[in-house]
């Protein structure tokens, strides 16, 4: 294991993430069999006193939660210099078998706790707390993830041995790899591009139905994550052979590198923050109907708008930078005549 | 004239599910007129206290229905109860609760701070409230230089600071001789001329059957009698 500020950080915060919600466990299992709001009884008064301290605890772990994926993927590319053979995050990743799966639960949980904090942020406004216990079913839901990403996470940095000789992301994102990231480096640019430009078209149109409408979240929630997994694809496929202007090089963690001007963090942040928004549109859209005051319902929509609108901006931005990075690229990848 | 508080089938336990669970009200129905002066009598445990509590939005029935001017608060969170009390009730407690080392201008404007009002707007309010009950020269004196009756307007200035559509007293004039206790009774009479209702509670038989009192309900071990 390699000690340093950054390992330790993400270690303590993931750490945090888990113990704290975990220890706020058996109160939403409370809330979630005993909450009723037409009582005045005393385990009702307590619940409600119990749940302030308790959103307003767990909102600030699942903030740093989030922030924490941005540190983590910092962290992942800056250590790449330490170890043989890693040329970027790639590199870093791959030295345990622990490296992706531990991205892979951290970007879970940024979901999650995405989705989490909108609940909560539209709960804490409403007089009638209407997404009180399915907040606290997400909470219940979110402890074995939480658990889940600090153990790998754990395991990652303990698996982290300067000696080891890893491979570069040359290896992994090349048509020729048999995993995953081999399909989606042989995914056609000629294919990818349309189908990304329309996916992410698509969801932007959504996101500004939902945000002048204030209904659709359910929708615009898994056109949110379609577009993500396509734009993923899609930084693959061909946008990040405009960015390095080399027709092999498919990395998407090199976007991230000072010498391409970091601009691969105005992306992702980009579609991330869109993807998060979208989703916690889709997750408000079952409590925006029947059985809920007017002041309420209205607070769901003002909140599901709202949440359209980050998600186009987002959305948006990824198109924007999309097309600038073909338009301004030096690469030609399909001659005219 | 139509009801401004409304409880129906109230019922508050202390303790409860514990040995020394306490039923402080049982089942009660009340239905409070807007405008006009009400007392609450009763001997000590009768639960007046905790009607008082109730009807002025500080503490939740374990069961049954509280409407404040048509809107149910009976299953409100605390943190909107709180918005609910700070816009319709002005408080006069038995001991006045003041802030001692404060002086009377700063206990008075306290209850304003988070209306959001700014400090001018505030402190024009304090100083026109101290001077319509006599206090305009002690307006920068501490509260615990004055007198138990100089006390008592000191709160009830605090209490009218937020403009309350409904002022609450619990045992206003238990600290007070019966001269202080008229004049307190001559204020409430201004208060309701000035369209507010007035809860107060109470066992002094000279507050039950002043004239200026519009109703006295009876507490007895919970229930209000009929």
């Amino acid at each position: 294991m390699i000690f340093q500020k950054s390992v330790l950080a993400l270690l303590f915060a993931s750490a945090a993430g888990a113990l704290g919600a975990l220890a706020a466990g058996p109160h939403a299992l409370a809330v979630w069999r005993h909450w009723d709001l037409e009582t005045g009884r005393a385990r009702q008064l307590r619940l409600e006193r119990r749940s302030s301290l308790v959103s307003t605890g767990m909102s600030l772990l699942l903030v740093v939660q989030a922030v924490t994926l941005l540190l983590f993927v910092f962290n992942a590319d800056r250590m790449a210099s330490q170890f043989v053979g890693a040329m970027c995050a790639v590199g870093t990743l791959q030295v345990d078998g622990f490296g992706f799966p531990a991205l892979i639960a951290r970007i879970a949980v940024f979901f999650g706790s995405g989705i989490w904090l909108a609940m909560n942020a539209v709960d804490g406004r409403c007089r009638d707390y209407p997404l009180t216990r399915p907040k606290s079913l997400l909470l219940l839901a979110l402890i074995p993830l939480l658990a889940l990403a600090c153990g790998l996470e754990l395991a990652y940095f303990r698996g982290l041995r300067p000696e080891v000789i890893t491979s570069c992301c040359g290896s992994l994102f090349s048509s020729g790899s048999p995993a995953v990231t081999g399909d989606l480096a042989a995914w056609p640019v000629e294919r990818a591009m349309p189908v990304t430009f329309v996916v992410l078209g698509g969801a932007a149109c959504l996101s500004a139905w939902v945000a002048r409408h204030g209904r659709g979240g359910l929708a615009l929630g898994m056109a949110g994550l379609l577009a993500f997994v396509v734009a993923l694809a899609g930084v693959v496929a061909f946008v990040s052979l405009y960015v390095y202007e080399d027709p092999r090089h498919h990395c998407p963690f090199c976007l991230l590198k000072a010498e391409y001007g970091y601009r691969g963090y105005a992306f992702y942040v980009a579609l991330f923050a869109a993807t998060a928004a979208a989703l916690g549109a889709g997750a408000l859209a079952p409590f925006a109907g029947r059985g809920r005051s007017p002041a309420s319902a209205a607070r769901l929509q003002s909140a599901t708008r709202a949440l359209g609108g980050v998600a186009l901006g987002g959305f948006l931005l990824v198109l924007l930078m999309t097309a600038w990075q073909i338009t301004a690229s030096g690469l030609t990848l399909f001659p005219h005549g | 004239m139509s009801a401004l508080i409304e409880l129906a089938g109230v019922t508050k336990v202390f303790h409860e599910g514990q040995h020394n669970a306490l039923v402080a009200l049982c089942d009660v129905d009340l239905a409070l007129e807007a405008g006009r002066i009400t007392v609450l009598q009763g001997p000590s445990g009768s639960g007046k206290s905790t009607l008082l509590s109730v009807l002025g939005c500080l503490a939740r029935p374990t069961s049954g229905r509280v409407r404040v001017a048509g809107e149910v608060v009976s299953n409100l969170p605390e943190a909107f109860l709180a918005d609910v009390r700070r816009r319709t009730f002005g408080f006069v407690f038995q001991q006045f609760h003041l802030i001692g080392g404060l002086s009377a201008r700063t206990n008075v404007m306290l209850p304003a701070y988070p209306t959001g009002r700014t400090h001018s707007e505030i402190a024009r309010r304090a100083a026109e409230l101290l001077g319509q009950l006599g206090l305009e020269k002690l307006t920068d004196a501490r509260v615990e230089w004055l007198s138990g009756g100089e006390q008592q307007r000191v709160a009830i200035a605090r209490a009218l600071i937020n403009d309350p559509r409904v002022v609450i007293a619990d045992e206003p004039t238990a600290n007070l001789d019966s001269a202080l206790s008229a004049e307190f009774l001559g204020i409430l009479a201004g208060l309701r001329d000035e369209g507010r209702t007035v809860i107060m509670s109470s066992h002094d038989p000279r507050v039950c059957e002043a004239a200026v009192v519009d109703r006295v309900v009876r507490l007895l071990d919970g229930k209000v009698e009929a």
